[in-house]
């Protein structure tokens, strides 16, 4: 299993379309906002340069975790590769499980990348502890997008699951203030933002780097979603498997 | 003890009747082919055999356990009709793979060269030809050295070249006194790798044996001759005989033992038999006799 997990990973590793995504696309995207905005500092006294940072590795971590999770999961489902898996002696719930391992190890390099990023072109610095802090909270925090990909993956088609993981990543990147920050959303739609998880997972980070301790709402509420969305994954993905 | 045993079993999809009261046993080491036209119920008896699929009726084992069982224990193998590989994977990194996942598999190089994929090992999966994706397949299926080897019409895509060096691959691991079956639907491959035909059609046994008691036993030869206005009456009763058929002054005989139909014919008859034709064993007519009745 755990040489079935290694060459998961691997196999995104060779899939270019990921690694634009997933991992180039936001330390671009970072590297070009930090450059126009990085010597400004919020209200609150903290430099953009770290705000931008924890956003675009919010989105790194937000795309890499749909993406290595919903659309390889539909393919493998219709491609009969999963069943080519199901007559071997892996445990269907291994098979799974893989996946969402596989998912959180996928999301260390945008995690890295981006924080790389900011340390050596905007001289960002933090302690050690906040590091830390701030990789590991970053990192369980997208256990609700893995969980929502997967369950993207159990219920669609390859051709469908690849357009509604797009839409559902985008979505959750722009009501979560990834992008841009929330408040120019306007008053509905920041009403809406305030109950997507991607909204008060950056949060997770965003607190952590302002000096404050976590938010337990925000904590609540990405805990909440990883619940609901990782009942839901399983209940599918048995749907998915089921031996009729 | 059976290596497989379908005991009246029945798979139902909706209003569909896809295996229908089949009853079989295989034997420990036997090369099994499941020869039956498109739709007959083949794809469905290997996935009840995998345990894809539940019967609707009866039971299935293998080993004398469950499906379920046996695929846990990494007693089966199969290729299947579909089935993809990961295409950013190499061959080599396919193959190692799925045969970690078994608890006794065979040694990387020994697949590789039972499917003849040693040239072909560092290829990524997306840059093979389907005839080379097959070969793939086929050691995928034989990764994990399992006791029973299922294979769905494995030649399908495959070139005549491919299609030598994979039977070839096939023998050398039936060899090792293991369980083969394959779906077919291609009679020279039933009749030259198995040691046993099974027909089935519509979901039903419709024969079993060798392939040489199988075109014995439809009637597959036959014996004609030019029968001018001599009468009919009585070729039908001659020994071995099974159908008649007169067309334009030809009497074409059905038999399932041409000698003794020949001995019947000139011994026990006063017929002046000219132009005298033997067919011989063709299992394509067994096939067709056999499938059509059913």
């Amino acid at each position: 299993m755990l040489y079935y997990a290694k060459t998961e990973a691997l196999r995104m590793l060779r899939n270019r379309r990921y690694i634009f995504f997933v991992v180039a696309f936001p330390v671009l995207l970072y590297l070009i906002n930090a450059n126009i905005y990085g010597n400004q500092t919020n209200p609150g006294g903290v430099s953009y340069s770290v705000i931008l940072m924890v956003s675009m590795a919010a989105y790194g971590a937000l795309a890499s975790s749909m993406m290595s999770s919903a659309v390889p999961w539909a393919t493998e489902r219709q491609s009969g590769w999963l069943r080519q898996l199901q007559i071997t002696p892996l445990p269907s719930w291994a098979i799974i499980v893989t996946k969402l391992i596989t998912a959180l190890v996928l999301v260390l390099p945008s995690l890295v990348l981006v924080s790389l990023a900011a340390v050596l072109q905007q001289g960002v610095s933090l302690s050690l502890g906040t590091w830390a802090e701030l990789l590991l909270v970053m990192w369980l925090g997208v256990l609700p997008f893995v969980a929502l990909g997967l369950a993207i993956g159990s219920v669609l088609s390859a051709d469908a699951a690849q357009p509604a993981a797009m839409i559902c990543m985008f979505a959750l990147a722009i009501a979560g203030g990834l992008w841009f920050p929330p408040e120019v959303l306007g008053d509905t739609l920041s009403t809406v933002a305030d109950f997507t998880p991607s909204f008060h997972y950056a949060r997770l980070g965003q607190s952590l780097v302002a000096g404050h301790g976590l938010d337990m709402t925000d904590v609540l509420v990405v805990a909440g979603w990883a619940v609901a969305l990782g009942g839901a994954a399983v209940h599918l993905y048995r749907r998915a498997t089921v031996r009729a | 003890m059976n290596a497989i045993v379908f005991d009246h079993v029945s798979k139902h999809y909706g209003d569909v009747l896809a295996v229908d009261d089949l009853s079989l046993a295989i034997e420990p080491g036997n090369t099994v082919a499941l020869l039956g036209p498109n739709g007959a119920g083949k794809s469905t008896s290997i996935n009840l055999l995998l345990g894809l699929l539940k019967p609707t009726a009866g039971t299935v084992t293998v080993h004398g356990r469950s499906p379920d069982t046996a695929v846990k224990a990494g007693e089966m193998g199969a290729m299947l009709q579909n089935g993809a590989l990961i295409p950013e994977l190499s061959v080599r990194e396919l193959v190692d793979l799925v045969r970690r996942l078994y608890p006794r598999p065979l040694g990387l190089d020994e697949i590789l060269k039972l499917a003849d994929l040693t040239e072909l090992a560092g290829r990524r999966a997306n840059k093979l030809s389907g005839g080379q994706s097959q070969r793939v397949r086929f050691a995928l299926a034989i990764a994990g050295a399992p006791r029973i080897l299922l294979l769905d019409e494995p030649t399908a895509a495959m070139d005549v070249e491919s299609r030598l060096r994979f039977w070839a691959g096939m023998h050398d691991y039936a060899a090792g006194g293991r369980t083969v079956l394959f779906a077919t639907h291609y009679l020279e491959e039933a009749d030259e790798h198995s040691d046993r035909v099974v027909v089935i059609a519509k979901g039903r046994l419709a024969a079993d044996g060798t392939a040489a008691e199988i075109k014995a036993g439809a009637g597959g030869h036959t014996v004609s001759f030019a029968l001018g206005d001599q009468p009919v009456a009585g070729l039908d009763r001659l020994p071995g005989v099974t159908a008649v058929e007169v067309d334009a002054g030809t009497a074409v005989l059905h038999t399932t033992d041409t000698d003794a139909t020949l001995a019947g014919l000139f011994r026990g008859t006063t017929l002046d038999v000219r132009d005298l034709k033997l067919s011989g064993a063709d299992l394509e007519a067994a096939f067709l006799a056999l499938t059509r009745e059913s």
